[in-house]
């Protein structure tokens, strides 16, 4: 027979308050964000008043125009171009200051240092941002659009290939120093082949990141479809713009199918 | 000498060793074997008194001299360290690395006779035919045997092998052990060999020297290594693991 | 003496693929118009352009821009925020043991369609109805986010492992039990890391969005480089890469901290 014994649980750890105070703060940041005088004034009522004028541009939107689809090829074209240009300087470009920016593959730490430094900086400024700026740099046309992609993806590829080397193994890059190799020479022979896979798959990342960005880059005359789709709204002819959405989801998702079906072979 | 860390991996030791011998350091983990064996080729450096590796002071030898001294002291490591996403034939040729001029390297364009040596190397282990198979699909003994054909690519006077077999299951160790002792005496290249298992100690080396918390306290001709000097080594009686067997 | 070398192996396929990379490459290079000469004026125009943005920065307009900047993260906020709480359910709908077939796929499908959608242009139909205001940039953003958010999100939830799942279901948990309990103790380090990262991401596009005039550092970034204030421009750079950094690397450290678990400090007694 088993008589019944007063419990003593432990004591409850501290620090349960931790998440409520979390969540506590980022309602009051969301709350002083919506308001009227401090924030983005969100409010409902608006959104009311305009419904009509909206609905109309809603429903010309659901309507596309298709006669305008032959003059929105070459734009497309160029949005296409500057894309798979951009990748190719970009992963040129990229591929030896991913090998720079890795310790494994780099040992001199300031030279590291300096570097993440520069293409945190880099990476911070949105490709959009880049392209206004070199569009009043070097006038309008596809090569701000160029490269203000290249800076961008720049940041990208070599953040994520740099922390790809990082997982990788040291054994083999020390086995290349006690053969007596350069640090150029490891990485030549050692490193870069296991490397590879990690590169093309940022490389078709950043082309799809690429195709994408490069269809909005002409609304401020870095080539492409931007400036088609610039034309197109300041005249509110919101029917032509839904085909040039069509035609902008179909060529990514199109890539996208493509670019997954070559990186399932790639590994 | 001294890690930055404050930890002292090896303290007093003065070793004299010879070419053509075959050695086995033995000692447990933390004795200071993988220091000492990366002592000699500059892997780990040493931060106190002389080391004279081939004619040359290690403690002053930098740069290209001692890439070039590095090119004639080969290595071979217990996780066997290929790059495993490429073929045979390239690891192979890591071990001409130094003597091959960098642009040759880069653009992956190597001499002849530099892979007619790679090929001659891999043939002495008897992997020969595996020459354009990726590294990461062999056995491990296989790979092994692609290391040591990696070290011997270099025509080294010497060759370091820290727990070469450790990885590996006792048939394929002892035919590991074997290729050394068979490098060692065909070909005359002094071979000092870390190991965790006295069997294999005693069998395939010439001398043994025991290390203990970074000190050497056996040093004499393997055959004449009895237990009880292991047991003086380890610090501990002799344990089942301490035997691989086969 | 003659040794039986083995025959070097050829890929046919390898060799082809690389071939069309680089016609695909050229071309694009052939047929684009671009003045590539150009390019030699590049270096000295953007060395001129960057002494004249960089080498006094116009200091007297922070205020003004440190303002807009509010604006900016402000709207990448409520984006952010909006689009948690609308495709965080969806998430759960279109993950593979919580919703029919039919609809993940049509969840799946959406959040596709959403992502291919530059956020500037769902800004430029929503400006329909909302106007030029920040409003709609937030709007914008957490139309965005549902495609995003919503991809991470059902991607999350499969990779949970099943044990704990099983368990409440086992013991006789409803699904909305079952996500309580199974599903989300495991879950929410994964979750709030991707929630910050869509922070991030929102902080730059908020940025952008200001291009199309809804307000934000963007807006004012756009005014002064049309009319060439390079000082000006400079100083608004500057500030828009402190404030993104900054912002990268709080909600870098705070990932961090979730996912390594936090100070174990809390359950040593």
């Amino acid at each position: 027979m088993t008589t019944p014994r007063i419990l003593t649980p432990p004591p409850r750890p501290r620090g349960r308050w931790k998440p409520w105070l979390a969540l506590g703060i980022v309602a009051a940041i969301t709350a002083i964000t919506a308001s009227p005088q401090l924030g983005i004034a969100f409010s409902l009522d608006a959104i009311i008043r305009n419904w009509r004028n909206g609905a109309g541009k809603i429903i010309q939107l659901l309507q596309p125009d298709w006669s305008v689809l032959p003059r929105t090829i070459p734009p497309l074209l160029e949005t296409l171009e500057m894309a798979v240009i951009a990748t190719a300087v970009a992963a040129l470009v990229s591929l030896p200051l991913s090998l720079l920016a890795a310790r494994l593959t780099n040992p001199n730490r300031v030279g590291r240092g300096i570097l993440r430094t520069i293409l945190n900086i880099v990476r911070s400024v949105p490709e959009l941002l880049y392209a206004a700026v070199l569009v009043a740099m070097v006038g309008v046309g596809a090569l701000p659009g160029i490269i203000a992609l290249v800076l961008f993806n720049i940041g990208i590829i070599v953040k994520l290939v740099s922390e790809a080397i990082e997982g990788n193994d040291a054994g083999p890059i020390e086995a290349g120093r006690a053969a007596g190799g350069t640090q150029l020479q490891i990485n030549r022979a050692i490193a870069l082949p296991d490397v590879w896979p990690s590169f093309a798959n940022q490389t078709l990342f950043v082309l799809e990141l690429n195709v994408r960005a490069s269809t909005v880059l002409g609304l401020v005359g870095a080539g492409g479809l931007g400036l088609l789709i610039d034309a197109v709204r300041t005249y509110f002819r919101y029917d032509q713009l839904s085909v040039i959405i069509i035609e902008i989801l179909v060529v990514v998702v199109a890539l996208d199918i493509v670019s997954s079906a070559i990186r399932r072979r790639l590994v | 000498m001294r890690y930055p860390n404050g930890v002292v991996a090896l303290d007093g030791i003065t070793l004299d060793i010879e070419p053509g011998e075959m050695v086995s350091v033995v000692g447990l983990s933390g004795s200071g074997k993988s220091s000492l064996i990366r002592t000699i080729n500059g892997l780990v450096p040493i931060t106190s008194g002389h080391l004279e590796v081939g004619g040359r002071a290690l403690e002053t030898t930098k740069g290209r001299e001692l890439r070039r001294l590095r090119g004639e002291i080969g290595m071979i490591f217990q996780s066997f360290n290929l790059a495993g996403r490429t073929s045979v034939l390239n690891n192979v040729l890591v071990g001409r690395l130094a003597h091959t001029p960098t642009w040759r390297t880069l653009l992956g364009l190597y001499r002849e006779s530099d892979r007619q040596i790679a090929f001659e190397a891999l043939d002495r282990v008897e992997i020969l035919p595996k020459a354009w198979d990726r590294a990461s699909s062999l056995s491990g003994g296989q790979q092994q045997r692609v290391a040591i054909a990696r070290a011997l690519s270099q025509e080294p006077r010497l060759v370091l092998a820290d727990e070469p077999v450790a990885s590996l299951d006792p048939p394929t160790a002892h035919a590991v052990m074997r290729d050394l002792r068979r490098i060692n005496q065909d070909l005359g290249i002094t071979v000092m060999t870390n190991l965790h298992v006295m069997d294999l100690a005693r069998q395939y080396a010439s001398r043994l020297i025991g290390l203990r918390a970074g000190k050497v306290v056996f040093d004499g001709p393997a055959s004449s290594a009895t237990d009880k000097d292991f047991e003086t080594i380890y610090g501990r009686t002799i344990e089942p693991e301490d035997v691989l067997g086969a | 003496m003659s040794l039986a070398i083995p025959t070097r192996p050829r890929h046919w396929w390898r060799l082809a693929l690389t071939i069309l990379v680089t016609i695909v490459v050229i071309a694009a290079f052939w047929a684009v118009d671009v003045k590539w000469e150009r390019l030699l004026d590049l270096p000295a125009e953007i060395a001129r352009y960057t002494w004249l943005m960089f080498s006094s920065p116009n200091w007297a307009k922070l205020p003004e821009a440190l303002l807009q900047t509010w604006r900016s993260v402000a709207m990448a906020w409520i984006g952010t925020v909006l689009g948690i709480l609308l495709a965080t359910p969806l998430s759960f709908l279109a993950a593979r043991g919580f919703g029919p077939a039919p609809v993940r796929a049509f969840l799946r499908g959406l959040f596709s369609v959403i992502r291919a959608v530059p956020e500037i242009i769902i800004a430029i139909i929503i400006l329909s109805v909302t106007g030029l205001t920040p409003l709609t940039g937030a709007l914008a953003l957490a139309a965005g986010g549902i495609g995003t958010l919503g991809k991470w999100g059902y991607e999350s939830i499969e990779g949970v492992p099943r044990g704990p799942i099983e368990a409440v279901r086992a013991a006789g948990g409803s699904t909305a039990q079952t996500i309580r309990w199974g599903v989300w103790p495991q879950a929410t380090p994964d979750f709030l890391s991707l929630w910050l990262y869509r922070f991030e991401i929102n902080v730059r596009a908020s940025a952008v969005l200001g291009l199309i005039g809804v307000g934000g550092i963007g807006d004012m970034l756009t005014s002064y480089t049309q009319y060439r204030e390079w000082p000006t421009v400079g100083m608004l750079l500057i500030v828009v890469v402190i404030v993104t950094m900054t912002i990268d690397a709080i909600s870098g450290a705070i990932r961090r901290r979730i996912t390594d678990g936090g100070r174990v400090h809390e359950l040593e007694r």
